[in-house]
């Protein structure tokens, strides 16, 4: 739930306001799609929600489940139950997949005052979501995205998010960079997660993942605002028209 | 041999050595010893001004002989199964007992040093042992020895500590050796040699900790004749003033060296790893990386060198890397990588970077839940590790926790 959310990036002479009041709720148990032109503050939404460094909110409210998320910390939002799936994963050197997915498993356990996953708990479930994306165990041994093709480090996104099990998550353009299979098994994985108690915000440029995950709703963002809502037939309608006519028509 | 006679020697010397000139006039040394001494005297305690020494001042860490503290507690230990050598900061302790293949023998006299003059703190050592009790060891290891060496040097709160080990590795002969300074002396130096004889095999990995009182001189040199092999991995946590430092010749055809380590060094911790290489025979090859990791405070200090003559250096093998991490500001690195090489046939490489974490891997990972101090953590401790896979089995593992602790600022400072 988003209350008119305003954030500025950079500094002094560099510092730009991008997001102008965006306001937005996704309700438990809905997914929702974000459109929007390239540049209009889609991922920089993401960052400012997760808390990256350099996004300053100036305005507005950010709540999940009743908690303030501007407050904290971006590992106490995860572990809060915030996943974001990057628009570009980053690699992290070093550090095995599955060393990293369970470290970041049990460091939100802890946080929550849970106990920690058994290691064979855990390697069950790393093969059993490995196999619903086509991830081999050669490949969660190697380093986080470490020399991982494009679609590989998209999928990898998913699998995290599965086995992390957010109670929101938000996925930056996790089907660009995906070939036609791999885009049919990401939203797979995706639609496997829906849930009454998880919400999902999607964001993307094309109508195809939406086919496959059918949003509750679609918002176009523009100029750092919601212009426009809608069901699935304003995917639809952006794919056969662009932005232009919306963007004309919100005017 | 009188306090008075060395000392014209020894230029405006400091509190400290003079008191070294006391020590050493104390004994009764022979030829070998005085002609060490002298060499030391030339320059007294390693200076600043001294090119080699530009940012490890042992003067200036040393002003006088002050007792050391108490030996680090340490949760390493060597494998069950190795033979256990002690320093107590004066004389060596080794079984009675001993596998065939390997010989020790406690030496008195002077050991000749044969480059002293490029090692003050070794020509220092070359005069200070060699004397009762016994605090030289000639190792002669003439087969495969099957249990690792274990050998454990402790300052003993001393004001000073020497000590000086010599290996002989005959033909095909082969050593694993893990070595374990703790500190605990004012000042400490010990001077450790390895003559490698044709195909003769040593692994090496060595663990430096001490507190924030210790200096500490650890002096190597090793000669590889032809196809010998011989590799190194340390892990340093530094001191008041901690130097590494490792001179090694290719003296024969085929040679081969790794020299691999990591500097860790917190608040108040100063580590110095040098290292210098000749490749003095065709078609050798070393392989060095140095991996650092310094906090504010801290200091961390690579000197590393390779020399490739011209005549002799042809068809080289060499890659030297050094890289640190600067884990706050106010951390201090400072690395000097040289190549120097006159042979026309080679190849070399060196690649020297001191950087601070990614802050996209960093966030990245505190997305996924962890939180800041140890998301630093795993991805230090995952740039430093690289350096320390070679250690060997069984201590490796213990090298990395200990890293690790470090790391989470849950070792204790001592
Ligand atoms: N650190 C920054 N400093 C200055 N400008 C920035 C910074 N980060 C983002 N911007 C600008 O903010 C605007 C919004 O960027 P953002 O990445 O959110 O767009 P987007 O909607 O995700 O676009 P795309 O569809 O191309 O991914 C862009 O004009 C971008 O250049
Ligand atoms: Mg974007």
């Amino acid at each position: 739930m988003l209350d008119n959310l305003s954030a500025a990036v950079g500094e002094d002479d560099g510092r730009k306001t991008i997001l102008k009041g965006l306001s937005l709720e996704v309700p438990a148990g809905e997914v929702h799609a974000i459109m929007g032109p390239n540049g209009a503050g889609k991922s920089t939404l993401s960052y400012v929600l997760t808390g990256r460094d350099g996004y300053e909110v100036t305005e507005g409210s950010a709540k999940l489940e009743g908690k303030d998320l501007l407050d904290m910390e971006p590992d106490e939002r995860a572990a809060a139950g915030l996943f974001l799936s990057f628009q570009y994963p980053v690699e992290i050197p070093g550090v095995p997949v599955m060393t990293f997915v369970r470290a970041a498993i049990n460091a939100q356990r802890k946080a929550r005052g849970e106990d920690e996953i058994s290691a064979p708990d855990f390697i069950k479930k790393a093969r059993e979501i490995g196999q619903i994306l086509n991830i081999d165990a050669e490949m969660l041994k190697r380093p986080v995205n470490v020399g991982f093709s494009g679609g590989e480090k998209k999928r990898l996104e998913i699998f995290q998010m599965m086995m992390i099990e957010p109670r929101f998550a938000i996925l930056d353009e996790t089907d660009s960079g995906l070939d036609i299979d791999a885009l049919k098994t990401v939203a797979d994985g995706v639609n496997a997660l829906r849930s009454p108690e998880r919400g999902m915000l999607v964001i993307t440029h094309y109508q195809r993942l939406l086919d496959h995950i059918r949003p509750d709703k679609v918002h176009v963002l523009a100029k750092g605002r919601i212009i426009k809502t809608g069901g699935p037939e304003l995917a639809e309608q952006l794919e056969k028209e662009g932005y232009d006519g919306i963007l004309g028509e919100a005017a | 041999m009188t306090a008075t006679d060395l000392l014209p020697a020894l230029k405006n010397p400091t509190e400290a050595e003079r008191q070294l000139v006391d020590l050493f006039s104390a004994y009764n040394g022979d030829e070998n010893q005085r002609r060490s001494f002298d060499i030391f005297a030339l320059t007294g305690l390693p200076h600043r001004r001294m090119e080699q020494w530009k940012w490890s001042d042992v003067r200036q860490a040393v002003t006088s002989l002050q007792d050391g503290s108490a030996n680090r507690p340490s949760d390493i230990s060597a494998p069950d199964e190795a033979i256990s050598i002690e320093f107590d900061g004066q004389s060596w302790s080794f079984p009675d007992e001993l596998p065939e293949g390997l010989g020790i023998f406690p030496r008195t006299g002077g050991h000749d040093f044969g480059q002293a003059d490029r090692l003050p703190m070794g020509a220092l050592t070359a005069a200070m042992t060699g004397h009762e009790p016994a605090d030289t060891l000639i190792i002669e290891v003439s087969g495969k020895v099957a249990a690792p060496l274990s050998i454990t040097v402790r300052g003993g709160a001393r004001s000073a500590s020497f000590g000086r080990l010599v290996f002989i590795l005959r033909e095909e002969s082969h050593l694993d050796l893990f070595e374990h300074y703790s500190g605990g002396a004012g000042l400490a130096s010990y001077l450790v040699e390895f003559g490698l004889a044709e195909k003769a095999q040593v692994s090496r990995t060595i663990l430096q900790e001490a507190s924030t009182k210790d200096v500490t001189a650890i002096t190597s040199t090793a000669h590889l004749a032809a196809e010998a092999n011989f590799e190194q991995t340390t892990l340093a946590f530094g001191g008041k003033l901690t130097r590494i430092e490792t001179h090694l010749e290719h003296k024969g055809e085929n040679a081969k060296a790794v020299l691999n380590g990591a500097y860790l060094a917190a608040s108040g911790y100063h580590v110095d790893f040098t290292t210098h290489v000749t490749h003095g025979a065709e078609s050798c090859v070393t392989k060095q990386l140095t991996k650092g990791a310094v906090a504010d405070g801290g200091r961390g200090i690579f000197q590393g060198k390779f020399l490739v003559p011209r005549t002799v250096g042809q068809f080289t093998d060499a890659d030297m890397q050094h890289q640190a991490l600067l884990l706050d500001n106010g951390a201090e690195i400072f690395a000097k990588p040289e190549l120097e090489i006159y042979a026309d046939d080679v190849e070399c490489e060196h690649g020297n970077t001191s950087g601070q974490l990614d802050d996209e891997a960093l966030f990245y990972m505190q997305q996924r839940g962890l939180p800041k101090t140890e998301a630093r953590a795993l991805l230090t401790e995952a740039f430093i590790v690289e350096a320390l896979e070679k250690a060997q089995d069984g201590i490796r593992e213990q090298l990395i926790e200990a890293t690790r602790k470090f790391l989470r600022r849950e070792r204790e400072q001592a």
